[in-house]
């Protein structure tokens, strides 16, 4: 008995075969058998056309601003007047330092001035200005928590719920549930930096053991961001739609020969994607078709702002043409300041605080907020002590350590609230204490407001039910919701 | 992964769950918990927060500044307990599991009991538990029995009893056994990294048709043969080594021009089947083999010395930028690669800390960096440019040296007929002045510049001809004077340089070369603090790791009496080669049979330890291990050994109740399918297409970018400036070399490496490559020039060996391929697109396209860029990227 193949002969040969290039696809979607993932799992058939939620969703799509390193939490976002109070004195209480290397207890204040913004009256220092006059439209959690104190595991808690990699990161796990809105592009899609992929590499946007089509796909960081967008002179119109349909005619016929083996399928819908993405990739990335206004609103009309704007940019025509998950990294730890903040954290936030704050409104203006989760922050905050790695170099050359017990980052909308700061560390800025977040909370949250409920969204492995949240303790922090 | 700690998480919640008659233990069920969760703060590194040793059962009871932290019998009153279970504890991180808290619950309420007495003290002897030493991969390596199976006589071969005696618990049994087709394409691959020709399918076919068993077995011997083999495994070996062409670290990546040599000294090791454990202990230690001075090296002792290369793959950022950051790097770097090669274990982690997970001390880790702390020698550090070794000879340098003198002669000649030249122009020029200021303008002209006078200055400003003679203005007075004497001087200048041109090359060797030193220069290795370069602790001795130490006697020495340099890696590289180490042998064979079967026995041949996968089939590996050593540490001997199987010659085809009881076949119910690695899809696309450039070794053939920034295959061309000039420097067929040969700069990895998975090395090194299916890959196969050139040539190569018939071209085209012929209504389907694309050339004529070579002046003829269609078809299907 041989296993009942999702790709049929019915599908692949008299359907396709003599049909239009993008045909295989669509009459597969078109079939409509697949109208949810749990059934996905039956047939061993996974693709990522547009799935319903389990209820209702305000959420639709997801851009996350991933600041890899650990922004402090304590000069950006959350004024703690007994750092000002403390500055230079001993820290009164103990200290989790996580490599120590040159730790201190000697306490160092917010070294920016902090302003209330909007009628929110969120307070943002000075480093974040453009972020600041977006506070009425964003949720500040000040009580983020992760509790394993480095980089790697803190980042994998965050992307996959645990503190191990190999696991589906969360816009694997959206795209594997709802699908996507463009059959065109990528259904998630990773903006790397051109200094370099951040920690764990591409682990950041890895399907884990989910199925290959819901990897994410790298848009390169400098031009040209997709290669091989264009044929060859020789394969241009009628050439190339011939010579697809002929691929995937010798596709089907051998995956048919190979049942239940997904690889080989997850192949075929990334050539047929492929083949699409050789227009609506162009149209998709071309930012020429933007107003001066909007390049000027995300700062690529400056230098320091024009990179990192460009891909918050990239990432909202993506979104708006139904791409489901959007990662935008910084470099490789970018915000790990260990040393020489004073000058490191200012120019880090240069980078990234108007476009940030300019993908916020431009999504308003356009009327996409509502649906869309907008999501900026690290995998970690920092310490209210000095760290000075080199100990020789004065004061030019301090910097913070790692603090995943408390730490700030903000979500706006796809039905957070606007205005509202949630939660607290103690007054020293290192423990979160007050209506702490965790990282397995966020993802409830999150997936609540995708419509998804977190037992259902599940993946049969190995004869257990494998879901993102799987800590009993997750709940969904319903204060954060409008 | 999730997998991976549910099991080790699940240990306790078992043992929790267990009627309540099971004893709960301190050492199996307790310390597990309180060693991941609480010895950083209470225990560990002198840390005892609150006053408080959670190490042992017994500083427990006697609890630590408010008390006793646990009340043997009596859980409610147990502080300990009320912590865990309020999430006070542990501080700051995430509440204990209840099954967790439960456990320590229960220990408490039985009496808080001990599996035996506790060790009086604490020292590196007693740092780890009975049960952390019974992990299965530290335990010796026993060759275990064949077991005996039901039907069992049809499995004679000892890997086929293994896996059939696990299936049987499941009621599985093997797939039937494959085609021969698939089977010579497997094992082709498996051992060549290329796909086997039409001849070799033709005549395997006609072979398995008499005789399966010998057909198969000659199959073997031919592809072991072939040094196609080498470059195959090689490859795989480099990957663990993180081997790179180019020193990593910072963003000049620079080259590291000698690398190569390590790399051919691999593939010829694997090539000769020279026995692994030889191979190890020279890549560790080969130069502590060869008798010092290393000057005028045999053949051998060059051999032994390039295979220290191994030592040397890490990024060293310190050609770049020489900081201690860069060097500490080096060297954590290279231990990393030591670790997942030889131990398969993440000794990395404790460079900060003892290890979180695994019996691995940080005092452990430092032990082993002692071993190779004074062939590094942060004393005097030495740069990449530094450490390479010379291998001009005596002889040489003395030849170089009468060669140099020679041509110093016909420099001196040079100068002198140059000085000659200028007097004599000098006086003609001298001629045409007034009389009265010649002598004045000679001596001026004579007068060093910096010497001059104003007025000496003022007057050669005032006859510039004068003024401006020079050695390297000769010329122009050529043309006044008729004569040439800038061409005599220019021809005595390439004389001397094609004199000097015949002095001996210096060739080098990019390798780990420990300076001998006295004993008092010997630097000291320190532990340092929380891994801080900038806090070393106390001076750490070099050895093996603590929990291997009680298996066997390890001895490595501070400083070797016998040998003028330490002795520590050549002392440590015979104990890690002895045949008892428990993790070496068994971490090789899985390498090697996740290279045949796509998965290995342990799914995480990086990491054996607590958070990577338990084996499979743990006495197969065993026995493959055992097994490996007895045959005298063969290589190839173990792939004849795993190929010869009925577990390796299944059909990858599933089928549903297999699917059903084992959906990731674990069990081995059938073969994997598994998709080409990088390398081996581009070697197959310049083999099918005839281009496949054979040659063995040599330096790297050089990658650079083209005018639209994307790297390929070439010499750079660019200006000093960096601009593009459009230069196309011909690289005589190699560019048609295997990807092994390709110049792997970390910064510049080739496209089609980068998008097909294969490691660019930017981290230390790759013990096993994730296989990613995202649509870059295919937007590269459908559009990439490279790959519209091996259609081209693939079309070129059908046309001239299968004639004109264009059946007989699709034929041949598929053979090539897919090892297989068309069906017939392939062949329809074939020749219909062949012929549909030939109308649509003859509408829109194109020409042949070039990556890098100059466009063709005029267009190609329609059949052969129908043809050339169809071939680029047939090479991005599935087919031709996976292999059953």
């Amino acid at each position: 008995m041989s296993i009942e193949s999702p790709l049929s002969r019915r599908q692949f040969l008299s359907g396709a075969y003599g049909m239009g290039t993008v045909a295989l696809a669509t009459l597969l979607r078109e079939e409509g058998l697949l109208a949810n993932p749990a059934l996905a799992g039956l047939t061993g058939h996974y693709d990522l056309k547009p799935k319903p939620a389990h209820g209702f969703g305000q959420a639709k799509a997801m851009i996350s601003l991933f600041m890899q390193g650990g922004p402090s939490h304590i000069d950006l976002f959350e004024p703690k007047p007994e750092l000002v109070k403390l500055d230079g004195k001993n820290f009164p209480g103990e200290i989790k330092y996580d490599d120590a290397a040159g730790a201190s207890r000697e306490v160092m204040g917010p070294q920016w001035k902090f302003r209330q913004y909007g009628q929110s009256g969120l307070n943002f220092s000075d480093l974040v200005p453009h972020m600041g006059s977006i506070a009425d439209e964003m949720t500040m959690i000040h009580s983020m928590h992760t509790g394993v104190n480095n980089h790697g595991q803190s980042i994998y808690a965050l992307l996959n719920g645990s503190i191990t990699g190999g696991r589906p990161t969360l816009g694997s796990w959206l795209t594997y549930g709802l699908g996507s809105e463009n059959q065109n592009l990528p259904a998630y899609v990773a903006l790397t930096d051109p200094r370099g992929l951040p920690v764990l590499g591409v682990d950041n946007f890895s399907n884990g053991w989910l199925p290959s089509v819901y990897q994410g796909t790298v848009i390169r960081p400098k031009e040209p961001r997709i290669l091989n967008l264009d044929p060859p002179m020789s394969l241009k119109g009628d050439a190339q739609e011939k010579y697809l349909r002929f691929v995937q005619r010798l596709n089907a016929e051998h995956a048919e020969q190979r049942p239940g083996e997904s690889d080989l399928e997850a192949r075929i819908q990334s050539f047929e994607l492929a083949a699409r993405m050789q227009i609506s990739a162009k149209e998709a990335l071309d930012i020429s078709q933007e107003s001066a206004a909007t390049l000027k609103m995300y700062g690529i009309d400056k230098p320091a702002t024009e990179e990192f704007g460009k891909r918050c940019l990239i990432a909202r025509r993506l979104v708006e043409r139904g791409v489901r998950f959007v990662s935008v990294f910084t470099g490789n730890q970018t915000w790990d300041h260990h040393s020489s903040i004073l000058t490191g954290l200012p120019s880090a936030c240069l980078q990234v605080d108007q476009p940030a704050a300019a993908l916020v409104l431009d999504l308003k203006q356009r009327g996409l907020l509502d649906t869309t989760v907008v999501h900026w922050g690290g995998e970690m905050g920092r310490l209210p002590v000095i760290q000075n790695r080199a100990g020789t170099k004065g004061r030019a050359a301090v910097g913070r350590d790692h603090n995943t017990y408390g730490f700030s980052m903000w979500v706006a909308g796809g039905g957070f609230k606007g205005g509202y700061a949630h939660g607290a560390t103690d007054e020293f800025g290192h423990h979160a204490v007050e209506k702490v977040v965790n990282h397995f909370d966020y993802h409830a949250t999150l997936l609540h407001l995708f419509g998804l409920e977190t037992k259902k969204l599940s993946f049969k492995r190995n004869g257990t039910e494998q879901v993102l949240v799987d800590n009993p303790k997750a709940r969904v922090i319903t204060e954060l919701l409008a | 992964m999730l997998r991976l700690l549910v099991l080790f998480f699940g240990l306790t919640a078992a043992s929790a769950s267990l009627g309540a008659e099971t004893l709960i233990t301190f050492e199996k069920d307790v310390r597990p918990i309180l060693k991941a969760q609480c010895f950083h703060c209470h225990g560990e590194d002198g840390e005892l927060k609150g006053g408080l040793d959670v190490r042992l059962a017994r500083s427990i009871l006697n609890g630590g500044k408010s008390g006793a932290a646990v009340v043997p019998g009596n859980a409610l009153e147990s502080h300990l307990l009320k912590l865990v279970r309020e999430g006070e504890m542990p501080k700051g991180k995430a509440k204990l599991k209840a099954s967790q808290i439960e456990t320590i619950e229960r220990w408490i309420a039985q009496g808080a009991k001990t599996a035996r007495p506790e060790p009086e003290k604490l020292g590196a002897e007693h740092a780890f538990t009975d049960e952390e030493r019974a992990w299965w991969a530290f335990q010796s390596i026993q060759k275990p029995v064949k077991p005996t199976v039901k039907g069992s006589a049809r499995f004679n071969h000892p890997i086929d009893a293994f896996v059939a005696a696990k299936q049987e618990e499941k009621a599985l049994s093997f797939s039937p056994v494959a085609d021969p087709v698939t089977l010579i394409r497997r094992a082709t691959f498996d051992l060549t990294g290329l796909p086997p020709t039409p001849a070799e399918v033709e005549a395997f076919e006609a072979a398995y048709l008499r005789d399966g068993h010998s057909a198969m077995q000659n199959l073997i011997e031919r592809l072991l043969a072939s040094p196609a083999y080498g470059e195959r495994w090689g490859r795989h070996w480099l990957d663990i080594a993180g081997y790179a062409d180019s020193d990593g670290y910072t963003d000049k990546d620079l080259e590291r021009k000698y690398a190569y040599k390590y790399r051919d000294y691999v593939i010829k090791a694997w090539n000769s089947d020279k026995p692994f454990d030889a191979f190890i202990r020279e890549q560790l230690a080969g130069d502590e083999m060869v008798p010092q001075p290393h000057k005028n090296l045999s053949a051998d002792a060059i051999e032994k010395i390039t295979a220290t290369g191994f030592l040397r793959m890490a990024a060293d950022g310190t050609g770049a930028m020489n900081d201690k950051i860069a060097q500490n790097s080096t060297i954590a770097d290279t231990i990393k690669i030591i670790s997942t090669a030889f131990y398969g274990m993440t000794i990395g982690c404790a460079q900060c800390h003892d290890h979180r997970y695994d019996p691995i001390t940080q005092e452990d880790y430092y032990r082993l960096r002692a071993v190779f702390e004074p062939g590094f020698d942060t004393k005097s550090w030495r740069t990449p440019a530094g450490r390479l070794v010379s291998l001009l000879t005596d002889a040489d340098r003395a030849k170089g040296a009468v060669i140099e003198a020679e041509a110093k002669k016909l420099d001196t000649a040079r100068f002198a007929k140059q000085e000659e030249f200028i007097t004599e122009v000098l006086e003609k020029e001298l001629a045409k002045v007034d009389e009265k200021d010649r002598e004045a303008l000679r001596k001026a002209y004579r007068t060093v510049a910096k010497d001059r006078k104003p007025e000496q200055v003022t007057l050669l400003k005032a006859n510039p001809k004068v003024n401006q003679l020079s050695a390297g203005s000769l010329y122009l007075y050529d043309s006044t004077y008729k004569t040439k004497h800038a061409d005599t001087l220019k021809k005595m200048t390439e004389e001397a340089a094609s004199v000097r041109a015949k002095k001996p090359r210096e060739e080098f060797l990019h390798a780990f070369d420990e300076q001998p030193k006295k004993p008092e220069a010997i630097p000291a290795t320190f532990l340092f603090h929380r891994g801080d370069i900038e806090q070393p602790k106390q001076a750490v001795k070099p050895g093996d790791l603590t929990i291997l130490a009680g298996l066997r006697q390890v001895e490595v020495p501070e400083k070797s009496s016998a040998l003028p340099t330490t002795g520590r890696r050549l002392a440590f590289a015979k104990s890690l080669t002895d045949g008892k180490h428990p993790l070496l042998a068994r971490v090789l064979a899985n390498q090697v049979w996740m290279r045949h079967f796509g998965k290995g026995l342990v799914n995480s041949p990086g990491d054996f330890g607590q958070l990577g996968e338990r084996p499979s089939h743990p006495e197969l590996l065993d026995w493959l291990a055992a097994e490996f050593m007895e045959s005298g540490w063969s290589m190839k001997q173990l792939h004849r050994l795993m190929m010869t199987s009925q577990t390796y010659q299944q059909s990858s085809r599933r089928e549903s109740e297999r699917e059903r009881i084992d959906p990731d076949n674990r069990l081995l119910s059938r073969m994997n399918v598994v998709r080409l690695e990088a390398e081996t899809l581009r070697d197959s696309l310049l083999a099918v297409s005839g281009r496949l450039m054979q040659k063995i070794g040599g330096e790297p053939v050089p990658v650079t970018y083209n005018e639209q920034g994307q790297i390929i295959i070439g010499i750079d061309t660019r200006d000093t400036a960096g601009r593009q000039t459009g230069k196309l420097a011909p690289m005589h067929g190699l560019d048609y070399r295997r990807s092994i040969y390709i110049q792997a700069r970390r910064s510049m990895p080739l496209e089609v490496f980068a998008a097909f998975d294969a490691p660019a090395m930017t981290e230390a090194n790759c013990a096993a490559r994730p296989v990613t299916t995202v649509s870059p890959q295919s937007l590269l196969l459908m559009n990439n020039l490279y790959m519209r050139e091996h259609a081209q040539d693939l079309a070129q190569r059908v046309m001239r060996e299968a004639g004109t018939d264009l059946e007989e071209q699709v034929k041949l085209a598929w053979r090539l391929c897919y090892a297989r012929s068309p069906s017939l209504a392939d062949l329809d389907a074939a020749v219909e697109f062949v012929q549909a694309q030939v109308v649509h050339y003859k509408a829109h004529p194109t020409k042949l396209e070039h990556v890098n070579a100059p466009a063709e002046k005029s267009d190609a003829a329609p059949d052969l860029l129908g043809l050339a269609a169809l071939c680029h078809a047939l090479m991005s299907a599935n087919e031709f990227l996976y292999v059953d």
